[in-house]
């Protein structure tokens, strides 16, 4: 009805990789050229991103019809984005793709920003996964990191303000506009609201926690890769390290399942994620996680999933 | 194997004796087995093949097809049908429904039409929408309710294809609308109209004068009554092709007017069909009130409107002559601002005016608006329309010469264009064609491998240029900074600007200033121009912002209380 809007640039959100990662929903209008959509948790309609992290992998996948498909993945202190580079870009985009692979294989640390479109596939089994098409990117610095951080946390304390905003409106777009929701949210979490459910946006406040220390300079962990702690690493964090930090470790642990627990266990990722965003060092934290799990203070009712004994 | 459709063959045999049991029982075991189809599902499917197959089709348009009983064309897509389809069933949302009252074969007759979009039930599948016409009319189809018709019959007009729903359609509600219903008859507020459509309100005339349209192929003209009607929501422009003549400050009901939107502004149409009615209503406000609305602020001016009110000071003033019909002719004009930005003013008689004056407040009274190359542009008609004012009702210490309106980036991509405003966004892209370009020497359209579009090849004056995207979260807005403000913005000279795009060539050329630029924040200001493909911002001036993270993650700890 709104003649007009076709051809108009979609906005971009700032937004952490927990967010857009977990999102399952998404749309595709009737028309050729109508944009589509992720649609997140907090109720995010997505079609167009900018995000930023440490480039963690960026390998060259040779398609079947020949083409050329570049796919890597990029960490922020909430998760992974995934991304792929293939020969639809645009040159410029295709030529720092090149660069940045010789990057990654000598193991240079590269932090990345990128403007992306949102891309959302379905497997046969009914898994879904999202992830991005960079249009551009750029190699940042620490401080424009930290200054992308800062912006996404703030977006991202913004929508879940709206989400509970709009948790005591009537679900109807005349309900949230009266509950103060501004319109590039309302299509969006009326359809998030009625597809997740309730959800527990407890573990994006630890996100925007974690992303904030990092901003104010808290925290050097952005700047190597998470996934590859060393041992000098833990020696060098302030909070750990002592033998009276172990038990504190063990006991952060049980708290944060406890709190997070909503009858299904706690997920590995969201365990550890949530230990780092309290100031403990992650490798620590997976090696306590591991103890408590051997001496029987949790189990694991499905893999990577722990929940409390008893 | 067969027996398994025994019973739904033999009703296939039935309508056609022709057809082959065995084929018949092996198309429904294709159907049951390859496509997941139950036999009940599929015989419409197989009948109609095996008809196809095996009847002629019946010859001869004597319309004898009483023999034969009338079976209802079952379709699940308005794609499938044909203009002269008779006797279809679908099911379809129904997207609107206006009634109107018609004489038909000299009987009073209310019927109804709007608009109807099949494929009601897949959130976001391909949907079509056509035009229907509802003889009955159906008391139950309204807007945003499914319903299912049974017996509709298709028309097609000029290559234009519609439904009818006749009085023998049957209309069955599969769902109930959802959306918000407006009655017919119901008054809406004016300053909430949609953008076309048939309404009904409820106004008071503000203003009031007779018109006329000259056909352009020259056959004559047209009387028709221009105005402006104002509810407390609002105020709008309406044109009457019928006579009109009610007096400004009457209070009117008006059913069935038509909203049509010209240039940017919607208009109310009145036409042989409208109900126009005094209106009773002690409560309503009177004109006077009424018509301070009609006040704008130059930031509020759209192309088209009319009756415009307006506060403003004028800072430039120049009498141009022209000649038309061999007579020498003058026309006034200049800039003029508002605290909210600026534009340009024009008019056909002379006013009290002169340079040592300047600048000075006028109030302007029933301007129209123009625009050109999206600056709006004020016309005043008469001297009457501008009465001069002592001091503006702003601070009178504004100097509105030079003046810039920071104005947020979403309120610039969705209001009218602009003049005199700046803007902060985040820098979102940086376009290929950024930097060096070179501009057709007759129109400075930017030229296209060496040729403009219009003037064709020619070797063109060498321009300086960025193109970018900005963006709020909420909005995007393609910004185009000039050289001076390209120039500064890279803190470059122009030989330093074109060393560097030598030294790294056009792409690694623009993908530096991505790193210099993407993902930061930008503040520009300059100009705006807004249309159907979007808002773009021509900047005279354009600067990085610098921001500090640790401070901006304090504060943001401290606004939302996360410790």
């Amino acid at each position: 009805m709104q003649s007009g809007t076709r051809a108009k640039r979609q906005s971009a959100w700032h937004m952490l990789a927990s967010e857009f990662s977990e999102a399952t929903l998404n749309e595709k209008g009737s028309g050729e050229y109508d944009p589509s959509f992720v649609i997140t948790k907090l109720g995010a309609k997505v079609n167009r991103v900018v995000v930023a992290g440490l480039l963690e992998r960026l390998e060259v996948r040779e398609t079947s019809n020949g083409s050329t498909l570049y796919q890597g993945q990029m960490r922020d202190p909430s998760g992974v984005h995934y991304f792929s580079v293939g020969d639809y870009a645009s040159e410029s985009m295709r030529e720092l793709t090149l660069s940045l692979v010789e990057k990654t294989e000598v193991g240079e640390p590269v932090l990345l920003l990128m403007v992306a479109k949102s891309r959302w596939y379905q497997t046969d089994e009914g898994a879904v996964y999202t992830s991005l098409r960079p249009e551009e990117a750029c190699e940042i610095d620490a401080q424009r990191y930290a200054l992308w951080l800062t912006r996404a946390s703030e977006d991202t304390l913004q929508r879940m303000k709206h989400y509970s905003d709009s948790l005591a409106a009537e679900p109807t777009r005349e309900g949230l506009v009266a509950a103060g929701i501004p319109e590039h949210m309302i299509d969006g979490l009326l359809v998030s609201r009625n597809h997740y459910g309730d959800i527990d946006v407890e573990t994006y406040t630890l996100n925007v926690m974690q992303a904030l220390d990092i901003a104010e300079g808290r925290m050097d962990a952005a700047s190597q890769p998470v996934a590859a702690p060393t041992p000098t690493e833990s020696d060098d964090a302030e909070s750990t390290g002592t033998d009276s930090g172990e038990s504190e470790v063990k006991d952060t642990l049980v708290s944060i399942i406890e709190q997070l627990d909503q009858g299904d266990g706690v997920d590995f990722e969201t365990v550890l994620t949530n230990a780092v965003a309290r100031g403990f060092d992650r490798g620590l934290a997976e090696e306590k996680l591991d103890e408590l799990s051997n001496e029987g203070t949790l189990h694991e009712p499905r893999f990577g999933w722990f929940r409390i004994v008893g | 194997m067969s027996e398994k459709y025994e019973t739904h063959v033999k009703s296939i045999l039935s309508e056609c004796p022709d057809a082959d049991p065995e084929e018949v029982a092996a198309a429904f075991e294709k159907y049951e087995t390859e496509f997941f189809i139950p036999p009940q599902d599929a015989m419409r499917s197989i009948l109609r093949r095996f008809k196809g197959d095996k009847t002629p089709a019946p010859s001869g348009s004597s319309g004898g097809s009483s023999s034969a009983p009338r079976t209802t064309r079952k379709v699940s897509s308005l794609s499938e049908l044909k203009g002269d389809d008779k006797d279809i069933e679908i099911e379809v949302e129904i997207i609107s429904h206006n009634i109107r009252d018609q004489t038909i074969r000299g009987e009073q007759k209310q019927i109804a039409f709007g608009l109807l979009e099949d494929n009601p039930w897949e959130e976001n599948g391909q949907k079509n929408r056509w035009e229907y016409k509802d003889w009955g009319p159906n008391s139950n189809i309204t807007p945003g309710s499914v319903v299912r018709i049974e017996g509709a019959s298709v028309n097609e007009y000029q290559g234009k294809m519609s439904l009818n729903i006749n009085q023998s359609t049957r209309i069955a509600v599969v769902r109930e609308g959802t959306r918000p219903i407006t009655a017919p008859g119901e008054p809406q507020d004016i300053g909430s109209l949609p953008s076309d459509g048939y309404v009904c309100v409820v106004g008071r005339i503000l203003a009031s004068r007779p018109d006329q349209i000259h056909r352009k192929d020259g056959s004559g003209s047209i009387d028709i009554v221009r105005g402006r009607l104002a509810d407390e929501s609002g105020t709008i422009g309406f044109l009457s092709w019928e006579p009109l003549e009610h007096e400004v400050g009457t209070l009117l009901k008006i059913e069935g007017a038509q909203v049509r939107t010209f240039r940017d502004t919607p208009e109310l149409n009145f036409g042989r069909t409208t109900k126009i009615e005094i209106y009773h209503d002690k409560n309503f406000s009177d004109a006077d009130t009424l018509s301070q609305q009609t006040v704008l602020t130059l930031s509020e001016l759209r192309d088209g409107a009319r009756d415009v009110d307006a506060v403003v000071q004028i800072t430039e003033w120049t009498k141009r002559s022209f000649t038309r019909d061999g007579e020498e002719r003058f026309l006034w004009s200049g800039q003029i601002a508002d605290p909210t930005g600026r534009c340009r003013m024009s008019a056909w008689s002379e006013l009290p005016i002169t340079e040592d004056k300047l600048p000075l407040t006028v109030r302007l009274k029933g301007v129209r608006v123009r625009a050109w190359q999206g600056i709006p542009d004020i016309t005043v008609d008469n001297a009457d329309q501008v009465e001069f004012l002592d001091a503006p009702p702003w601070d009178s210490e504004l100097d509105l010469t030079n003046h810039t309106a920071e104005v947020e980036l979403f309120e610039l991509s969705t209001g009218a264009s602009r003049v005199g405003v700046s803007t902060t966004a985040t820098v979102v892209s940086v376009r290929e064609d950024s930097g060096f370009i070179q501009r057709c020497t007759e129109c400075r359209r930017v030229l296209r491998d060496g040729a403009c579009a219009e003037h064709g090849p020619n070797d063109g004056n060498t321009d300086i240029r960025l193109r970018l995207a900005i963006d709020d979260g909420r909005s995007s807005v393609s910004l185009l900074t000039n050289k001076d403000a390209t120039l500064s913005l890279l803190g470059m000279t122009e030989t330093e600007l074109q060393d560097t795009v030598n030294d790294l060539g056009q792409v690694a050329f623009v993908q530096s200033l991505r790193g210099k630029m993407l993902g930061k924040t930008i503040n520009a200001s300059g100009r705006t121009i807004v249309d159907e493909q979007g808002a773009m911002m021509l900047a005279d001036h354009a600067a990085m912002v610098e921001e500090d993270a640790g401070l901006r993650a304090t504060e943001i700890r401290a606004q939302w209380k996360v410790v």
